[in-house]
C-alpha cells in the first residue's frame, strides 16, 4: 500500500505543473497578442505619416525627407519602410542593402526575418491612393526586443512558478503530516498494542479516525471478556467435575475398600488418569494463545506474588533468587505467563536443595526465560522423554501442578522453545525462549 | 484441634470429616459462606479449611472480611480452581495454603498437620518434638528415648494439643474448646480422666497442675 502522503504530492504536483503551465502559456500569449495589436497601430500611425510625406515634386513624387524619423537613417536601426508607387520604389535608407520582406497581403505580419540580420520583423503592410497613384507602404520594426524580453519574463515565471510550487509542496506535507498525525498515533498505540505496551488505544481521535478507534476499543474489550468468560466456565467445569473426584479419590483411599484391593486400584488409577487429562486440557483451553489480552504481566508487579506463593508452598527453607530487570513487561497474557513461571517454578522448588533462580532477559529476537535449580538434575536421555510426553516431574514428590505439559503447551501456543539444559547451580536448568510478539496475518 | 471445615458438597465434606476425626482433629462443618463469616470468627479455631466455591458469600470473600476483622486463625484453600492466577488471589487473600481438588486426603491431612505446626512456629518434621517426647501423628504414638507408647484417640488429641502448646498454661475450658467440636457437650471433668491417664502413662511430671488456672505441658523438662 502506498502511502498517503506520497500519493497526496503526487497528486498535487501533477495538478499544479499542467494548470500552471497552461495558464501561464494562456497569459503570455494573450499579452503578446496585445501587445502586437499596440505595436499595430504605432506601425499604422508611422505608414500614415510616411503617407503624408509623400509629396507632388517637380519630378512626379517625392518623398520629404525632413518628415522622416530619425530612426529611418540609421543603417538597422529597427525601423524600416518601403514605399511602392507605379514609377518605382523608396526603401528606408535603415535597410541599407537589404531587402525588407514584402508580403502579399495588406495587414499585420509578424515573425518575418530581416535576411542577415537577426531580426525578427513585425510587419505592416497596407495600400493607400494618392495623387491618382496606387501607392503601397511597408513598414517595418524590430521584434526582437520584445522577443527576448518574452523570454526572460518566461524564464522568470517558470523560475516563480517552480518556487511556488516546491513552496507549495511543503506546506502541503506540512498540513497532511499534521493532518495524519493521529493516524501516526494510532498506528504507534497498535503497535504498542501489538508489543504489550498498552491495553486500549486513545479515544481523543479527529471524527474520521471515531469509529476505527472505537472499532478497535470494542473489539479489545470483547476478546478479553470473552476470555474472561470462557475461563470463568471452565473453572465452573472444573469445580463441577473436580469436587466429586476429589470425594471418589478420597473414597478410593479411605478403609471401606480394603476387601477389594483389585478395585480400589482400579478405582485410583482411573481417577488419576482422568484427573490429569482434565487437568491438561482444562489448562490447555485457558490458554489465550495468540489474542491481544488486556492484561500484560509486569514483573515488578507480578513476580513477588508469585515468589511468595512458592515460598509458602515450599517452605522458607529455599532461596528464590530473581534476575529480573526493574521495569520488564512481559508482552503475553498475564495468567499464562504466571501459569508458565508458577509450574516451572514449582517444579524447581520440588527438586532443589537451597537454591532457585529465576532470570529473565530481553533479547533482540525475544525474550528468554532461564529458571535454575540445585537439585539433582535430569539425565540428559530422560530430558526428551520427560519434555515429549508431557510427564509429571513430580510424580515422587507429593505435590499438584502437571510438571512440564502445561508448560509446553503454553510455549508451543507463543510459537516459543523450551529446553532443559544443565544449570550452573548443579541442577536442572529450563530455559525457555519467547520470539518476539509480530502482526501476523491470520492464516489459518 | 479444632478445624472448621467451610466446603458446600456433602460427599465430600463426609469423606473430609470421616478422614480428619480418624485423625484425632474435632471439626465444625459449614456449607454457606454467610454462616462462615460469623462462625469462623467467633469460635477459637486452631484452623480453617475454606472452599472458594461457596453459596451465599465466595470464599475469597469471607477469607478477605476474617482478615479484615483481624482473624488469625490459619486458613487452608481448597478449591478446583488451580490456575496460579488464582492462587496467588487466594494467598494475597490472606490463605496460608492452597490446595486444589481433587486430592488425596493423606494430602489434605499433611497440609493440615504442617501448617498447624508452622502457626506455632515449629518446624515441619516427621514427628512432633516437644519435652523429650516424639509424637508420630500418622500412627498416634509416642516415643520417649527410643520407647514407644500406645495412646487411644483421646489421649492422642490432647498430648498433640499439649505439645503444640508447650509451656503454656491452659485451662481447662480453653483445652475443651480446642479438642471437641461445637456439638459434643464439653465435660471438663473428662480433660481430667485423659490428662490422669496421660500422666500415668508419661510420668507424673510431664503435664503440671496449676491450681485455679489449669495446666502446664513440659514445665520441668518431662
Amino acid at each position: 500500500m502506498r502511502s498517503i502522503q506520497r500519493r497526496l504530492s503526487l497528486g498535487l504536483i501533477s495538478v499544479l505543473l499542467i494548470v500552471g503551465l497552461v495558464l501561464a502559456q494562456i497569459s503570455l500569449w494573450l499579452f503578446e497578442v496585445g501587445l502586437q495589436r499596440y505595436l499595430e497601430s504605432g506601425l499604422r500611425n508611422d505608414s500614415e505619416l510616411l503617407l503624408v510625406a509623400i509629396v507632388r515634386g517637380p519630378n512626379g513624387l517625392q518623398l520629404d525627407e525632413h518628415r522622416l524619423s530619425p530612426g529611418y537613417q540609421r543603417p538597422y536601426s529597427g525601423h524600416y519602410f518601403r514605399i511602392d508607387f507605379d514609377d518605382g520604389h523608396w526603401r528606408s535608407r535603415s535597410l541599407w542593402d537589404l531587402e525588407l520582406p514584402q508580403p502579399e497581403q495588406t495587414g499585420l505580419h509578424a515573425d518575418l526575418e530581416l535576411e542577415k540580420t537577426r531580426q525578427s520583423l513585425l510587419l505592416l503592410h497596407s495600400e493607400y491612393r494618392k495623387f491618382g497613384q496606387k501607392i503601397s507602404i511597408t513598414v517595418a520594426q524590430d521584434y526582437t526586443p520584445v522577443q527576448a524580453s518574452f523570454v526572460l519574463v518566461q524564464r522568470i515565471g517558470l523560475g516563480l512558478g517552480l518556487a511556488a510550487l516546491l513552496l507549495i509542496l511543503a506546506l502541503q506535507r506540512v498540513t497532511v503530516r499534521r493532518a495524519l498525525r493521529p493516524l501516526d498515533t494510532a498506528r504507534e498505540q497498535i503497535s504498542q498494542l501489538q508489543q504489550g505496551q498498552r491495553s486500549q488505544l486513545d479515544e481523543a481521535v479527529p471524527l474520521e479516525l471515531e469509529p476505527l478507534v472505537a472499532q478497535i476499543n470494542h473489539l479489545l474489550a470483547h476478546t478479553e471478556d470473552s476470555l474472561k468468560r470462557s475461563r470463568n466456565a471452565l473453572g465452573n467445569l472444573g469445580h463441577a467435575l473436580k469436587t466429586p473426584m476429589a470425594v471418589l479419590l478420597s473414597l478410593a483411599e479411605s478403609g471401606k475398600l480394603e476387601q477389594n484391593p483389585h478395585v480400589r486400584d482400579t478405582l485410583r488409577d482411573q481417577l488419576q488418569q482422568i484427573q490429569q487429562r482434565l487437568e491438561r486440557e482444562l489448562n490447555r483451553a485457558r490458554l489465550s494463545g495468540d489474542a491481544l489480552p488486556g492484561m500484560r504481566f509486569d514483573c515488578d508487579i507480578e513476580l513477588p506474588g508469585l515468589f511468595s506463593t512458592l515460598r509458602m508452598i515450599h517452605g522458607e527453607h529455599l532461596e528464590l533468587n530473581n534476575h529480573v530487570a526493574p521495569g520488564l513487561v512481559l508482552p503475553w497474557d498475564r495468567e499464562d505467563i504466571l501459569e508458565l513461571l508458577g509450574n516451572v517454578m514449582d517444579n524447581a522448588c520440588k527438586w532443589a536443595d537451597s537454591s532457585i533462580c529465576l532470570c529473565i532477559t530481553q533479547a533482540s529476537g525475544g525474550h528468554c526465560l532461564l529458571i535454575d535449580d540445585d537439585g539433582p538434575g535430569i539425565p540428559v536421555v530422560q530430558r526428551e522423554e520427560v519434555l515429549g510426553r508431557g510427564n509429571r516431574l513430580d510424580e515422587q514428590v507429593t505435590g499438584h501442578g502437571l510438571g512440564l505439559g502445561i508448560v509446553k503447551d503454553i510455549v508451543e501456543s507463543w510459537g516459543g522453545r523450551i529446553q532443559l539444559l544443565d544449570s550452573p547451580l548443579g541442577g536442572l536448568q529450563v530455559r525457555i525462549d519467547l520470539p518476539e510478539r509480530t502482526v501476523q496475518p491470520m492464516a489459518d | 484441634m479444632r478445624l472448621l471445615l467451610v466446603e458446600d458438597s456433602v460427599p465430600l465434606a463426609d469423606e473430609l470429616i470421616s478422614g480428619l476425626s480418624r485423625q484425632g482433629y474435632a471439626v465444625d462443618w459449614l456449607t454457606d459462606g454467610r454462616d462462615a463469616v460469623h462462625q469462623g470468627a467467633s469460635e477459637p479455631y486452631d484452623l480453617i479449611v475454606l472452599d472458594l466455591g461457596l453459596p451465599g458469600v465466595p470464599g475469597l470473600e469471607v477469607l478477605q472480611k476474617w482478615r479484615a476483622d483481624g482473624l488469625s486463625t490459619p486458613v487452608l484453600i481448597l478449591t478446583a480452581r488451580g490456575s496460579w492466577a488464582e492462587r496467588i488471589e487466594g494467598l494475597k487473600a490472606g490463605a496460608d495454603d492452597y490446595l486444589t481438588k481433587p486430592f488425596h486426603p493423606e494430602e489434605l491431612q499433611l497440609r493440615i498437620q504442617a501448617l498447624l505446626r508452622r502457626a506455632r512456629g515449629l518446624a515441619n518434621q516427621p514427628t512432633l518434638e516437644a519435652a523429650g517426647l516424639h509424637l508420630d501423628e500418622g500412627r498416634q504414638c509416642v516415643s520417649r528415648d527410643g520407647e514407644e507408647i500406645q495412646l487411644t484417640a483421646a489421649e492422642f488429641r490432647l498430648l498433640r494439643y499439649f505439645m503444640l502448646h508447650p509451656e503454656q498454661i491452659l485451662s481447662k475450658s480453653h483445652l475443651a474448646e480446642h479438642l471437641y467440636d461445637g456439638e459434643n457437650e464439653r465435660d471438663s471433668n473428662v480433660i481430667e480422666v485423659h490428662v490422669n491417664h496421660l500422666r500415668r502413662k508419661l510420668g507424673r511430671a510431664v503435664v503440671e497442675t496449676r491450681r485455679g488456672q489449669g495446666y502446664r505441658f513440659g514445665g520441668s523438662g518431662g
